[in-house]
């Protein structure tokens, strides 16, 4: 996407979301057909798990209704704030499930699972994001460690200690790579003119 | 950890930082939550950085959810039809929200003609723009009433100016369609002759964000609800001539 049709289309988001703030639902089902499937996509990558992700969705949604007007106050696009609804959504579920129910395995519902095995890895999707040409350079710029750390927290909702678990490293080491990572990661967008306060 | 002490803006940021990647513990995430409720600092700090890494998830390729998610939040808030968000789109709407009725070409040409004859009837203004004009026709595009005020003014008059077929014990009434909003009543106008309504503003406060009016079907003495519940009979947008 170009960057007058991204304009154009946050554009007519915001718009839409303005509407649904005021309540009404012919806009908030073109926000939901307009925006559901990028924000499925992420919930599935998170969650892994078709029903949560759907549940994730629906509690997102149901929230984007009674809180689009919050976004009006919001600086910042209003997909990233939409995505953030659902990342959070589905953070708060991956951070309430009980450990041992908590596993990297597939379970039986593989055969109809969307999330495709030969897709692209978190690393390769960090790197060709929406604001690609920043990004890339920002993310290039980090240690192999710190990269796929950021990545695999970001696209798969791993906390510490799974990431851990997923990397072989010690909990330390991995907890030192988040936040260095994060603070190279903002200094460099920062510096790029990106994503400021 | 000392969330809320104010001196330590880096360590905000940090907790921040890791809040929107996910990787907070569950206790520090909900204890961050909590202190961003009430510190618009938290808060700014938490927003920069969905800001930051939210976009990054631009690049998952789109999958789209099953019919029941939609199904399920429509019921969950009580709204729409419960069809699917596709269906809403091409289902019936209110129809304040299609406005097609007046962007019809073959109207448009009638109310061009109008209008046009509406200002060489008039007489001459020093500056073009001083008076508000709407046409209102029916699903035929013909022309039914217009409704006039001036700009400064705040009495809006309405003039039936077709033959108007009202059903006994129903009264016509008047809306304002505000872009993106619900419909604004205006009052109540007659099948014949005409009705002067006052305004609660002047008219170019009044109507401000006003693309058009609309007449619907309501019981007598006007909707109960405050929205239109009866059909619309007529509509028309707003030019300022």
């Amino acid at each position: 996407m170009d960057e007058a049709a991204a304009a154009r289309r946050s554009e007519n988001l915001a718009a839409l979301l303005a509407r649904t703030a005021l309540a009404d639902e012919r806009a908030f089902a073109e926000l939901y057909r307009q925006t559901s499937s990028h924000l499925y996509a992420v919930a599935l990558r998170m969650l892994r798990d078709k029903a949560a992700a759907e549940d994730a969705l629906q509690e997102a949604f149901v929230s984007v209704w009674h809180h689009a007007g919050s976004y009006v106050a919001a600086k910042g696009r209003p997909q990233t704030w939409l995505t953030s609804v659902v990342r959070n959504r589905c953070l708060d579920l991956l951070r309430r499930r009980v450990p041992d129910t908590m596993t990297l395995t597939r379970d039986d519902d593989e055969g109809e699972f969307d999330l495709p095995a030969t897709g692209p890895t978190p690393v390769e999707l960090l790197l060709s994001g929406a604001d690609a040409a920043m990004v890339r350079t920002c993310v290039d710029a980090l240690p192999g460690g710190q990269r796929q750390a950021i990545a695999l927290a970001f696209f798969q909702g791993l906390s510490h200690s799974e990431l851990a678990a997923q990397l072989r490293e010690p909990l330390g080491t991995v907890k030192s790579w988040i936040r260095r990572g994060l603070e190279r990661l903002k200094s460099c967008l920062d510096r790029a003119g990106m994503a400021g306060p | 950890m000392k969330l809320d002490r104010p001196d330590r803006p880096e360590r905000l940021d940090a907790l921040a930082a890791q809040y929107a990647l996910g990787t907070l513990s569950p206790r520090a995430r909900r204890r961050l939550a909590r202190i961003a409720r009430r510190e618009p600092a938290v808060v700014a700090a938490l927003r920069s950085w969905e800001l930051r890494l939210a976009g990054l998830a631009d690049a998952i390729p789109p999958v789209t959810p099953p019919a029941r998610v939609w199904n399920a939040i429509c019921t969950k808030l009580g709204i729409g039809d419960g069809q699917g968000a596709d269906s809403a789109e091409t289902g019936p709407a209110p129809w304040w929200s299609s406005l097609g009725l007046w962007r019809g070409l073959a109207f448009a040409g009638v109310a061009a003609a109008l209008l046009l004859g509406l200002r060489l009837m008039a007489p001459p203004v020093e500056e073009p723009g001083q008076t508000i004009v709407a046409v209102l026709a029916g699903s035929d595009a013909k022309p039914a009433l217009v409704a006039t005020v001036e700009r400064g003014g705040r009495i809006l008059a309405v003039k039936a100016i077709g033959p108007i077929a009202v059903p006994p014990g129903r009264a016509l009434e008047l809306w304002a369609l505000p872009a993106g909003k619900d419909p604004r009543s205006l009052g109540l106008v007659a099948a014949t002759g005409v009705v002067r309504i006052t305004l609660p503003a002047p008219a170019d406060d009044a109507l401000l964000g006003v693309p058009a009016l609309a007449i619907s079907l309501e019981p007598p003495g006007g909707s109960p609800t405050g929205k239109p519940t009866g059909p619309v009979l007529y509509s028309g947008g707003i030019e300022r001539i």
